[in-house]
């Protein structure tokens, strides 16, 4: 008989009340893992060879070092849990968590129940069973949406700084593991919205709140639900943050060209600085204008040296849709045209035809295959050409022509339905429609 | 036409849809709930689960071999007194099960069981100052919930509750400059939430606000050298992806910027033909999700034998039809 079919109802309290000691005598645990458990063995002989020199405990089932009944193991503050104990754990702190909000809720719903009471020693013995079941309980199942809102019921009645910051490092804990789980991050967002409310210290908050998003989109690669997080964080940055952040994630977009999500949140940084020179006040200078025209002129060198480096990026390519629509909308005019000269044309402007040469320059040099025909070089002209097809359709009308007849747009077109002939009816779009 | 006809030789030609494995994947589900972890942890969400499975069920024309009485019965346990649903019962009220829930009364003609003032006060209450709608009463705000708000709403004719230009203004404040829309305003273009932007703008006719040539690219571009298609810009393909970009290629008339052929042979690949269900691509492991998503897929590409979809309300025709029609 296998120890999963030993393990009855019974003992999955007893599991529980193990694993939430386990909690709560080491509150830094910073790694959860769910471990075979032949892993044990092995994780008890590399804890044993170096017990000389610590001091830390090893939890096992029974307290002892009897390894072949391990339930968990907690050491260095990492925490294993034995995949064979799962199913009785998850259903005994299910169960558990799901009595005490229940209780707790019939307390705090009876008729005149005075915020005296919600204070009383059995109320907060209450909160404290909450917490602690739905703790354990979402360390097994990350999105089990109803724990996580039972803690925003007892810290929106609280309002500690204290318990925020603790609801900051359990929700990061259980991202270390999953760092995907939509619960967790959401959890996060309105954690800092109540301290945002509350306390001046969300600026100090939001640049941590940062850095934890590139550490765990190191690990977990274009991690949609990590970068949203992060692009819901520069509302709250001031100017110099946001130079800060363009600053601080260039060098790990350089090393990620191909993460598309960290692309983005540069365009969000760039767009917000580009927002904030546009309303700015009336008695500050033009000097943030040169600065934004400075940034973005840096970018777009920065980002074609990158296209250069890294041959057949879409990521890349696709940055610079942005940076050059947005250069040829604010940064440049139409030398002898000032009709499209948009409002919030910057002071400081280049001309766009030389702009666009340059641009038409960078796409002709990145559309010649070496003979070796590396899938890479086939990649990079096939972006190089979408990329300046799909800004020419962006463009003003006349710049529009003019850029095509430089293109030479009709054997572009013959060229991309050679190359890349599922998306002609998106060429023949580009033939018949404005260009 | 003469195309039509090409496509329906080709898909047959492609090997068949394994319909009866399919729906004999989708009824085991539903039974094996309990036993094993992975399963019990998905437990909060088992109203989605049975919308996917009981959508799939109807798309293959079999959905008299569930109980529809006992489904109706357990979906009334999971209504939270303030008027919303939950993903199972005792759990908390959220709106994306709150669609699921009406989705599924919808599929089982059961809508009248629904006191739909409670619903839709429920849903009315969501929404936010700017437009926008929260999930639930804990404030997370994102375009999906405007999607579900927008839908559950429409399916239940109490649109004219809310401030529907408010509403429609939020989710072109989310719209990108690649012609895409994320879940806030600046956040990234994703192909799900471009389904619920679209879907959203489709059911309060305001699809003449987006930039179809633009968006049509960027969701073309999704399209990957073996057929499927991605999410969003340099990830791998997945069939979940068939419903979500092509629904909005449908409802933005582009449709014919992609090749069909190519993707029905996708999702067709990622059949597992011995023991049924769809996964996200070839020889992964199943799930009802991307089963769901597979047929829906193949549903909008006009497969032999599938009923049809509607793009926005992510219903088979014949159900919104019966809602809006009176059949």
């Amino acid at each position: 008989m296998s120890k999963g079919d030993l393990i009855s109802k019974g003992n999955g309290f007893d599991l529980l009340d193990q694993f939430e000691h386990i909690l709560d005598s080491d509150p830094l645990i910073d790694e959860v893992g769910f471990i075979h458990p032949s892993q044990f063995v092995i994780l008890n002989k590399e804890a044993e060879s170096s017990k000389q020199q610590s001091k830390d405990e090893i939890w096992s089932s029974d307290n002892s070092l009897d390894h072949e009944d391990s339930n968990f193991w907690n050491r260095d503050h990492k925490l294993g849990i034995s995949a064979h104990v799962l199913l009785p754990l998850y259903k005994a702190a299910k169960d558990a968590f799901m009595d005490s909000i229940r209780q707790y809720k019939i307390v705090e719903n009876l008729p005149g129940a005075s915020e005296d009471e919600m204070d009383s020693p059995r109320s907060s013995a209450m909160e404290s069973e909450v917490m602690k079941h739905s703790k354990a309980l979402l360390l097994l199942s990350c999105d089990f949406g109803t724990a996580w809102n039972s803690r925003k019921l007892i810290l929106s009645k609280k309002r500690h700084m204290s318990l925020f910051s603790d609801e900051l490092l359990f929700s990061g804990l259980v991202l270390s593991y999953s760092p995907k789980s939509e619960q967790a991050w959401c959890h996060r967002r309105w954690v800092i919205k109540m301290i945002a409310g509350q306390y001046s210290a969300v600026q100090e908050i939001v640049g941590k709140e940062s850095d934890l998003v590139e550490k765990i989109a190191e690990r977990s690669k274009m991690n949609y639900r990590a970068w949203n997080h992060r692009c819901w964080l520069v509302f709250y940055m001031t100017r110099e943050q946001v130079l800060l952040e363009l600053n601080k994630s260039r060098k790990w977009a350089g090393l990620h060209v191909a993460d598309n999500s960290c692309f983005h949140y540069r365009a969000q940084l760039m767009l917000t600085i580009l927002d904030l020179s546009w309303h700015k006040q009336e008695d500050e200078t033009s000097d943030h204008d040169v600065e934004v025209y400075q940034i973005w002129k840096e970018e777009l060198l920065w980002n074609e040296d990158l296209i250069k480096r890294y041959v057949g990026r879409e990521a890349l390519w696709l940055y610079r849709r942005f940076l050059s629509l947005y250069w040829t909308r604010h940064f440049a005019t139409n030398v002898g045209d000032a009709t499209h000269q948009s409002r919030h044309t910057s002071c400081v402007a280049d001309d766009v035809n030389i702009f666009l040469d340059n641009e038409l320059r960078l796409v002709n040099s990145c559309s010649t295959i070496p003979d070796n025909k590396f899938e890479d070089f086939h990649a990079q002209s096939i972006h190089a050409a979408t990329y300046i097809l799909w800004l020419t359709k962006q463009l003003p009308k006349s710049q529009e022509i003019e850029l095509k007849k430089k293109l030479n747009a009709g054997s572009l077109l013959t060229m991309m339905n050679e190359a890349c002939p599922e998306r002609s009816p998106l060429w023949s779009n580009c033939l018949h429609g404005s260009i | 036409m003469y195309c039509d006809c090409k496509l329906i030789i080709l898909m047959l030609q492609m090997g068949e849809l394994a319909v009866d494995k399919h729906v004999k994947y989708i009824l085991s589900v539903q039974k094996k709930r309990k036993d094993s972890f992975e399963a019990v942890v998905m437990e909060h969400l088992t109203m989605n689960g049975a919308y996917w499975g009981l959508t799939t069920l109807d798309l293959l024309g079999k959905l008299d071999v569930v109980d529809s009485e006992e489904i109706t019965e357990w979906i009334i346990q999971c209504q939270h007194e303030s008027g919303g649903f939950a993903g199972n019962i005792g759990h908390d009220p959220h709106i994306l099960y709150t669609l699921s829930a009406v989705q599924v009364l919808a599929l089982l003609d059961k809508l009248n069981v629904l006191d739909v003032d409670k619903v839709s006060n429920y849903i009315v209450g969501l929404q936010n100052e700017d437009g926008s709608f929260s999930g639930d009463m804990w404030g997370e705000v994102d375009t999906r919930f405007s999607y579900i708000a927008l839908c559950c709403l429409s399916l239940l004719h109490r649109l004219d509750k809310i401030n529907m230009e408010k509403a429609v203004n939020y989710i072109l404040s989310c719209k990108n400059v690649d012609g895409g829309f994320g879940c806030i305003p600046g956040g990234e273009s994703h192909a799900g939430q471009i389904f619920c932007c679209v879907g959203a703008l489709a059911i309060t006719g305001s699809l003449h606000l987006v930039d179809k040539d633009l968006l049509g690219w960027w969701l073309c571009e999704r399209q990957v050298k073996s057929g499927g298609l991605n999410g969003r810009p340099e990830k791998l393909p997945d069939v979940c992806y068939s419903w979500w970009v092509l629904s909005s290629l449908i409802m933005i008339d582009r449709v014919h910027w992609i090749n069909k052929e190519k993707l029905v042979k996708f999702i067709l690949n990622c059949q597992d033909k011995d023991n049924g269900g769809i996964s996200d691509r070839p020889d992964d492991a199943v799930d009802v999700f991307h089963t769901y998503f597979g047929v829906a897929g193949l549903s909008l590409l006009e497969y032999p034998g599938v009923k049809a979809i509607d793009p926005a309300y992510a219903l088979p025709v014949d159900v919104v039809n019966r809602i809006f029609l009176g059949r």
